[in-house]
């Protein structure tokens, strides 16, 4: 846990390290009168930049010099790992493939992964479940608040409805 | 006559509240509410955020129907988490922890689960009707009080809201301060206001018009909470009691509440001014609830965590007053009380009004509305919950394979139909991943939340301010009000320092006791 205390630590420094550099020309109060009320565009952006740098800082140096083992471990149990694993990666995968496929095409997919692996259904509730759910959002937010979800490559071919 | 005026708007507000399609509205929101509040995957907030997206079409019609519906939403979830809490030993929402000390063990051990449902109800029920009560009357004044405030007052007031966040609300100031700083950085992502340059755009095309507040917070509520409680279920057990409320529960709750009147009605106060200060909502209302039961209401502090009704009741009704507390800031001076009242703030910047004093007087049917609206939502709340726990209870019956990826699915549609922007999807997708990890490492999420809503609002006062006054910084303490609430903020911003000095000559009990409460205030 401390480890990845201050790996988180370190990674905010990170993240404020790299917007304190792209707001580096207006760090400073502008006396020339160049910028109104002295302050530039990048001045606001620095400084909070530099809040965030000094406070991870902090709490990096906290995880190591006192020696904060806040919360025992990361994970309870190999179980709970994987828990967060098998939700995690399906979800990134399904996320990328949105670009091509589409919702329903991916929606009917994850839902019919999760019935299959997860829930160890017999094939026919898949199914019934893969067609279920994209068919209910469709009428739903298509049909009901005309709100159009993004189509697969297949539809832009004229292959495929959706 | 200032009173009978509350009262005639109050009455204005009813008559709108009590149209056909904003009761619609209403109960469509409360049965939400209460739903995801028994739903352990998915929250109060997250749900007001995936609802956003619905309530722009809503809102073309009546603004008033779409945000009854979303508070709506926040008072059902503040009943719902309940249920799962007392029948189940699994907290629904983050306030309802508080109850696996008193709820279970009376439902379990002392086999009363409809007594310790009823009373969480009526307590709920008791504490926010005196907390609504008190915002009828105090939010007016508030706001006509905040119309004379000018930026520097504006920018006190919203670093005030930033250092209560970090003196009264985390377990580690540190790490409040880095996502405060966080927050404020991806507000400030895009086009300047002022200026009209591009900033941390680091050349992409698609951050110049900024990150969205709706896709960060799905992604940290909606994904995050689904992959904690996907851990959780890995892991996890379930108690299954008997649910049901039955007339001599109720019976034997309202003798049991007519002893504790005082309590319930005095935590529901103290609860009220908790939430109005930013950042402190219901999870913090809940824990600061049983601590005053158990300090200052109860005699007998023996029978705390082995099914004290005070342990019940108290926290239900402290916690319920500061989430309709936390509305107040958010209403009168345009700052978010709670991560909840953060979104649903941001849905009144989408919907194209500006929260903050003026909303009195410009959008009056408006805000009466939804006043009259939140004493109509608890009554909802409180009868079907009285008649329907059975039903709510088996909605836990749902099986994990089919709730997870309906979860995710609505998550994303929530954060693509906004813009219609994939770009919207995966930074959900990438919060959801950064504020599952961030929950694990402890850092507390409100700060983050409140800093993107009030980012943009804190600079553009910041850069008024200066300009106003030709870049002299003296601007700040200018006036009394700018200097007392700066003052405050120091003051607020050194409160851990001396929490920790003081907690270092305590006993190893009263220290694990004060973190249990600060952790509470972490979560929310």
């Amino acid at each position: 846990m401390r480890l990845c205390q201050a790996a988180t630590g370190l990674a905010f420094m990170g993240l404020a390290a790299l917007a304190m550099f792209d707001s580096r020309a207006g760090a400073l109060v502008d006396r020339s009168g160049g910028e109104p009320g002295g302050i530039g565009p990048g001045f606001y952006p620095f400084w909070s930049a530099a809040l965030m740098f000094v406070a991870a800082g902090v709490v990096t140096y906290e995880s190591q010099a006192r020696g904060h083992n806040e919360g025992g471990i990361v994970f309870e149990s190999r179980d709970a790992a994987l828990a967060v694993i098998k939700l995690a990666v399906p979800m990134i995968a399904m996320t990328v493939a949105l670009v091509w496929l589409g919702f329903y095409i991916v929606s009917g997919a994850f839902m019919g992964l999760f019935a299959r692996w997860i829930g160890r259904y017999n094939w026919l509730w898949v199914v019934v479940l893969a067609v279920a759910m994209p068919l209910a959002i469709y009428l739903t937010f298509e049909t009901g608040f005309r709100v159009t979800l993004p189509k697969s490559v297949f539809y832009e071919k004229g292959l495929l409805p959706i | 006559m200032a009173f009978l005026n509350v009262l005639g708007d109050l009455g204005g507000g009813f008559a709108t509240a009590v149209q056909p399609f904003n009761i619609l509205m209403l109960l469509v929101g409360v049965l939400l509410g209460l739903i995801v509040g028994v739903l352990p995957g998915l929250g109060g907030t997250s749900a007001v955020a995936i609802l956003l997206p619905v309530t722009v079409v809503i809102a073309r019609t009546s603004p008033t129907s779409a945000v009854i519906l979303l508070a709506g939403v926040y008072w059902g979830a503040l009943f719902g988490g309940v249920i799962t809490s007392i029948l189940f030993n699994i907290p629904g929402e983050p306030w309802s922890v508080v109850l696996l000390f008193d709820g279970f063990p009376l439902a379990k051990q002392r086999g009363k689960p409809g007594v310790a449902l009823a009373s969480s109800f009526f307590a709920s029920f008791v504490g926010a009707f005196f907390a609504t009560v008190l915002f009828t009357f105090f939010a007016r004044a508030i706001a006509e009080w905040a119309l004379s405030f000018g930026p520097p007052e504006l920018f006190a007031v919203f670093v005030m809201s930033f250092a209560t966040l970090v003196g009264l609300g985390a377990e580690s100031p540190a790490k409040a301060v880095a996502m405060i700083g966080l927050g404020l950085l991806l507000a400030a992502i895009g086009f300047d206001t002022i200026t009209g340059q591009p900033r941390l755009t680091f050349g992409q095309i698609g951050l110049l018009s900024g990150v969205g507040f709706v896709p960060v917070t799905i992604g940290l509520f909606g994904i995050g909470e689904i992959l904690a409680s996907a851990e959780e279920s890995g892991i996890g057990f379930m108690e299954r009691l008997k649910a049901q409320v039955g007339f001599r529960d109720i019976v034997e709750t309202l003798g049991e509440l007519r002893k504790r009147i005082w309590m319930v009605i005095s935590t529901g106060v103290i609860g009220f001014f908790f939430g109005v200060l930013p950042g402190h909502g219901a999870t913090a209302g809940s824990f600061l609830g049983y601590g005053l039961a158990r300090s200052y209401f109860s005699k007998d502090k023996s029978n705390f965590g082995k099914g004290e009704i005070s342990g019940i009741m108290a926290p239900q009704a402290a916690a319920d007053s500061a989430a309709v507390g936390s509305l107040v800031p958010m209403i009168s001076l345009g700052v978010p009380g709670s991560p909840t009242s953060a979104v649903i703030m941001a849905g009144l910047f989408i919907w194209g009004l500006t929260p903050g004093p003026l909303l009195f007087t410009e959008q009056h049917d408006f805000v009466w509305g939804l006043i009259a609206s939140i004493y109509l939502g608890h009554l909802a709340t409180f009868l079907i919950c009285l008649s329907a726990v059975p039903l709510l209870a088996s909605i836990m019956r749902v099986p994990y394979a089919i709730l997870t990826p309906f979860i995710v699915l609505i998550s994303i549609i929530g954060s693509y139909s906004l813009n219609n922007s994939m770009l919207d999807v995966f930074i959900t997708i990438l919060f959801g991943l950064v504020g599952y990890w961030l929950r694990k490492m402890k850092y507390p999420l409100a700060p983050l939340v409140v800093a993107i809503v009030l980012g943009d609002s804190t600079e553009r006062t910041f850069r008024q301010s200066l300009i106003a006054s030709g870049g002299d910084p003296r601007i700040f303490v200018g006036t009394a009000l700018s200097a007392v609430l700066l003052g405050l903020a120091i003051v607020l911003l050194l409160v851990p320092a001396f929490r920790t000095l003081r907690v270092r000559g305590k006993p190893v009990d009263a220290l694990k006791e004060a973190r249990t409460s600060e952790a509470a205030v972490a979560i929310d």
